[in-house]
């Protein structure tokens, strides 16, 4: 029975994984990805690819929001940014698409990084609607940008193709998306034992300490807002690489809102939590609906209501979790691996 | 210490979410494939709880019911259909996971419903060779090379547009005034409310028609300064592309501006309906309805078999309204395709329900729309309609078919 983890090494200190247990996990969830879209139907390939980009995008917010502490409603027009550089530059320039993908990260950057400035005088709910306000005047300029954009017209991105071969069937994007989140979850996890990710945990927990400490704060939170951004954007890019189509009615306010709903639920101010949420909010209406289509039969006229009553119960769910754990689906998840861990003795 | 460890925590996470995945598709999962002999399978896309389910819901009750129907008169050559469908709530993500759920479940055949799913799912479905309908009628869905699986059963909306207007070119005419009228036309500012613009816009100008555009800004409570506009403008007939909520507001806002005096109104397929009626209430008499599906308020043969199957239910044809019909029409049409698909004895697929589709010629609605045509180079299902206007709150005939091209 252990009664702690010591470390007799600095090396060891500074793992990142430092117990057996979270190697093989690991080890096992790559495993996991590796293996699933050689099992898996198409309907759950085109799943897990949407749970990829999820993840990407909430990973991003989860940078602004949960650790900096900077609420952004901006979410979905910034994935915007990032779905309509890659569209058009692959469309417009002949770009490739693999070479307009990092392009569109950067150009989201730099526009999140312009978004962020108002942060400096505001807090809270003012940068709630300064961002709110960015979200709007980009799908503004998205819709009304006739000679740049097409207007509110979809954009037809053409197929992107490696060695000939064409990418964006669900099986072959599929590669793409995990391998890009892959790298996401790598480096965000890394980037918090960095003196960037403390300084900017440093300035959610307490901005006027972290000033005194020498932590400039306009340049965090910019770095804040742009590195959020680039991962935002490099969502955007993929859907508009993976759909071949990019439409301003995808990056509706509400996508923000779904964005933030994911962080929240599943943990703020934490990389796990950015893929609980991501996961949950993106399957539980998918589950919700095949429960329903079960209950056909049972219930009579299940037909009118079905709609209805998932919708509620989508909305009963998230109020129940944030009440019973308010701290998220990483806060849940920590403490069945406690229970387990001190089994049967626990204090 | 805890910080460490939720970091490390990430990978796992996926894991157990996905185990949770292929439990589910092990627990949930039939083995579901478009059988020979078992039903034949059509998807379907409802908005039955997102932003445009006003309309949504009695268009899917259609599609839904004309299903119900057939079955209950034998299916197809005693093979039964079934509607696999669901609720996307007009959002674009749903609609991509639920259109290929029922891919795999086997549909043969696709009914979609807003522009922008449609707009997206066009390369799947285009890669995936199933016949599509929905109720967006963008001439878009009209391009044989980027869609060539997409059918238009209703007017397109541009058609819908050139035709109000080569209406309100005779109306003038016919009313003894001189010259051409000045023609406005109000849109929702999205792909479905720009559609028809460019395709009006050189119509109204090659008959000399002034012609201007304006789009009416999302969850407008007032609409005064876009009439403002429109006055300054001087347009005689204000076309409008729109859904039933905002046209009510418009029509409220020009009558108590005294416009309806000065202003024809005419309201294209979306907004031209009974919800309107309903919401604008008096502000609605004398309104003009660009309608391709002739609503129930003018009995046609076309609606003998729908008023009979609710009334079994319980309901009337009356309370259901003009996009019931669309809906039951739409379905119609494509349950013919399939039927003459199984008819030419070819392997039943999306590939030969195309095919099917491409052979009907004049297929009849029986007074609901002109007689549909599709063949390999258009999908183009009809090019004319009535017009209807609103008089004693019910919509009421009042023109013969006019064509988009003469």
């Amino acid at each position: 029975m252990e009664s702690g983890i010591f470390h007799t090494t600095y090396r060891a200190d500074m793992a990142l994984r430092q117990t057996p247990a979270e190697k093989v996990r690991v080890v096992l969830a790559v495993l996991l990805v590796l293996c699933f879209p050689f099992f898996a139907d198409r309907f759950y390939l085109t799943l897990a690819n949407q749970i990829g980009i999820a993840v990407i995008g909430a990973i991003g917010l989860n940078l602004l929001v949960g650790y900096t502490g900077q609420i952004s409603l901006g979410q979905g027009g910034f994935m915007a940014v990032g779905a309509y550089t890659a569209g058009l530059l692959t469309a417009q320039l002949g770009v490739p698409w693999y070479g307009s993908i990092p392009l569109a990260c950067l150009a989201t950057a730099v526009v999140g990084g312009f978004f962020g400035i108002p942060s400096l005088r505001l807090k809270g709910l003012y940068l709630v609607i300064a961002t709110l306000a960015a979200q709007e005047i980009i799908l503004w300029i998205v819709t009304h940008w006739d000679a740049v954009t097409g207007g509110v017209d979809a954009l037809v991105v053409p197929d992107p193709t490696l060695f000939g071969i064409q990418m964006n069937t669900d099986f072959r994007f599929y590669w793409v998306i995990w391998g890009l989140a892959g790298l996401t979850i790598l480096v965000t996890v890394n980037l918090f034992r960095t003196h960037i990710g403390r300084a900017w945990i440093a300035i959610r927990d307490q901005d006027i300490a972290a000033e005194v400490m020498g932590i400039g704060l306009f340049r965090y939170k910019l770095l804040a807002f742009a590195t959020s951004s680039f991962f935002v954007g490099l969502a955007g890019a993929l859907i508009a690489h993976y759909r071949n189509i990019v439409t301003w009615e995808r990056f509706t306010v509400d996508v923000s809102v779904t964005y933030l709903a994911m962080i929240i639920i599943g943990g703020l101010g934490s990389v796990a939590g950015a893929i609980f949420g991501a996961v949950f909010i993106t399957l539980l209406p998918v589950f919700l609906n095949d429960a329903g289509q079960a209950l056909r039969g049972v219930i009579p006229n299940i037909d009118t209501i079905l709609p209805f009553a998932e919708q509620a119960a989508f909305g009963i769910v998230i109020i129940l979790f944030l009440v019973l754990e308010p701290r998220g689906l990483r806060r849940i998840w920590d403490r069945i691996k406690d229970y387990f861990r001190l089994w049967p003795f626990s204090y | 210490m805890i910080s460490i460890r939720i970091k490390v925590t990430a990978p796992f996470c996926i894991f157990v979410f996905f185990s949770a995945v292929l439990l589910a598709m092990s627990g949930c999962r039939k083995g579901d494939s478009g059988s020979a002999d078992g039903a034949i399978k059509i998807g379907a896309l409802f908005d039955l709880t997102g932003p445009t389910s006003d309309v949504g819901a009695p268009y899917a009750a259609g599609l839904r019911d004309f299903v119900d129907w057939r079955n209950a008169k034998g299916g197809i050559n005693g093979r039964k259909l079934a509607l696999l469908s669901g609720d996307y709530g007009y959002k674009v993500d749903r609609a991509e996971q639920l259109y290929t759920q029922h891919i795999q479940q086997g549909v043969i055949a696709f009914q979609g419903w807003g522009t922008g799913d449609t707009e997206a799912l066009r390369a799947k479905i285009r890669a995936d060779k199933i016949p599509f309908m929905s109720a967006s009628y963008s001439t878009n869905l009209l391009d044989m090379k980027e869609a060539p699986y997409n059918f238009l059963v209703g007017t397109s909306y541009s058609d819908q547009a050139i035709i109000a207007i080569r209406w309100a070119i005779d109306h003038w005419k016919a009313s003894g005034k001189e010259g051409t009228p000045k023609v406005a036309l109000l849109h929702h500012d999205s792909p479905f409310g720009q559609s028809p613009i460019a395709d009006a816009k050189a119509f109204a100008g090659a008959n000399g028609v002034a012609f201007t555009s304006l789009p009416m800004p999302r969850g407008a409570t007032e609409l005064v300064a876009e009439l403002g506009r429109v006055k300054q403008f001087g347009g005689n007939y204000v076309l409008i592309q729109n859904v039933s909520s905002p046209v009510a507001v418009l029509l409220k806002d020009a009558r108590r501006q005294g416009l309806h005096q000065s202003m024809t109104f005419i309201c294209l397929n979306w907004c031209a309906g009974e919800l309107l009626l309903e919401l604008a209430g008096d502000a609605t008499e004398g309104l003009f309805g660009a309608m391709p599906f002739t609503p129930p308020s003018v009995p046609v043969p076309g609606h003998q078999e729908l008023a009979k199957w609710l009334e079994k239910q319980g309901s009337t044809l009356t309370e259901k309204g003009v996009h019931y019909v669309q809906g039951w029409w739409t379905q119609a049409v494509m349950v013919a395709g399939i039927e003459r698909a199984v008819e030419s004895g070819k392997t039943l697929s999306g590939e030969s329900v195309r095919q099917a589709l491409e052979t009907m010629n004049n297929f009849d609605t029986q007074g609901v729309t002109t007689p549909i045509t599709f063949s390999p180079t258009s999908h183009r299902g009809n090019d004319s309609m009535r017009l209807f206007q609103v008089k004693g709150g019910k919509w009421q005939q009042i023109s013969d078919y006019i064509k988009a091209e003469p």
